[in-house]
């Protein structure tokens, strides 16, 4: 895997942070993270062993969400997605593998809180309830009108999204964010990866 | 609201999908002829009831997909099996 030229945020603009709060929204953005492409059935999908809709945690510890049919995102630290994608070398299959870096190509959110849910369906029209979203779970939808991948990932027993959309429209979303939180007293982190 | 069933994200919000109108058997290029070709292209049924259409599920799966949609009531049915002479029509 070819090193990374130095990152650069799609949210350019700068917020007041805060360290505390009942819901927190932080950029994710600097997180490694690939997109696996490759047909469904074959021996590459079989080797990311996480069907379509849910997550899992690779033995190296990089988070790998089954985003699509045929179609899973790999973050996490370097190293560890690292060893997922090149796992995908060499395998003996006749189905094509895309392996894509993502991380500059996408903008990254989280958004952690007991809140979260109700936040999200401001903007989305899917039941972010947990009968119907578990921890753990992948969808694709809409978010204020932005095509986004977005995961259960909870925190310390809090409800927490993983949320993606193109780079373009990271600040743009990262607004929208915060006004449809705002009324839950949504506050901004420090990006982290 | 309408509910579309996508057979891989489960029903979504039609603002999600893209129409893509009626599903047609596509003619033999090599064999059919002009009339064939613009009753394919342009021409549509159009009924009051049963309808088979594609949809294109652009925020979620990306897939394309056929369903059979009532026009009159926008009840939606999985279309059968294409060979499948169990029930229903082809």
């Amino acid at each position: 895997m070819a090193e990374s030229p130095a990152f650069e945020s799609p949210v350019v603009q700068s917020y007041e942070f805060s360290s505390g709060g009942p819901l927190m929204l932080t950029d994710a953005s600097p997180t490694t993270k690939w997109l696996i492409r490759t047909e469904t059935g074959g021996v590459a999908a079989d080797r990311m062993s996480t069907p379509f809709g849910s997550s899992s945690l690779a033995a190296g510890g990089a988070l790998v969400l089954g985003s699509r049919p045929g179609e899973w995102i790999v973050l996490g630290a370097a190293g560890a997605v690292a060893d997922v994608v090149d796992g995908l070398d060499g395998l003996e299959s006749a189905e094509f593998v895309t392996a894509l870096d993502w991380t500059h190509g996408r903008a990254l959110f989280r958004v952690t809180g007991s809140d979260a849910p109700r936040m999200l369906e401001k903007v989305c029209s899917l039941d972010w309830s947990d009968a119907m979203t578990p921890d753990g779970a992948v969808a694709s939808a809409s978010l204020a009108k932005v095509t986004c991948d977005i995961a259960r990932n909870d925190v310390d027993g809090l409800p927490s999204y993983l949320i993606f959309c193109d780079r373009s429209f990271g600040q743009y979303l990262f607004d929208a964010l915060i006004d449809a939180g705002e009324e839950f007293g949504l506050s901004v982190g420090p990006a982290s990866p | 609201m309408l509910l579309v069933p996508c057979p891989n994200c489960g029903p979504r919000n039609s603002a999600d999908l893209r129409y893509g109108g009626e599903s047609h058997a596509r003619p033999d290029p090599a064999t059919a002829t002009p009339q064939q070709w613009r009753s394919y292209l342009y021409l549509r049924d159009n009924p009051a009831g049963w309808l088979r259409e594609t949809w294109y599920c652009r925020s979620g799966c990306r897939r394309w997909f056929t369903l059979e949609r009532n026009t009159a009531t926008n009840e939606f049915r999985q279309p059968p099996i294409p060979g499948d002479k169990r029930g229903g029509k082809a």
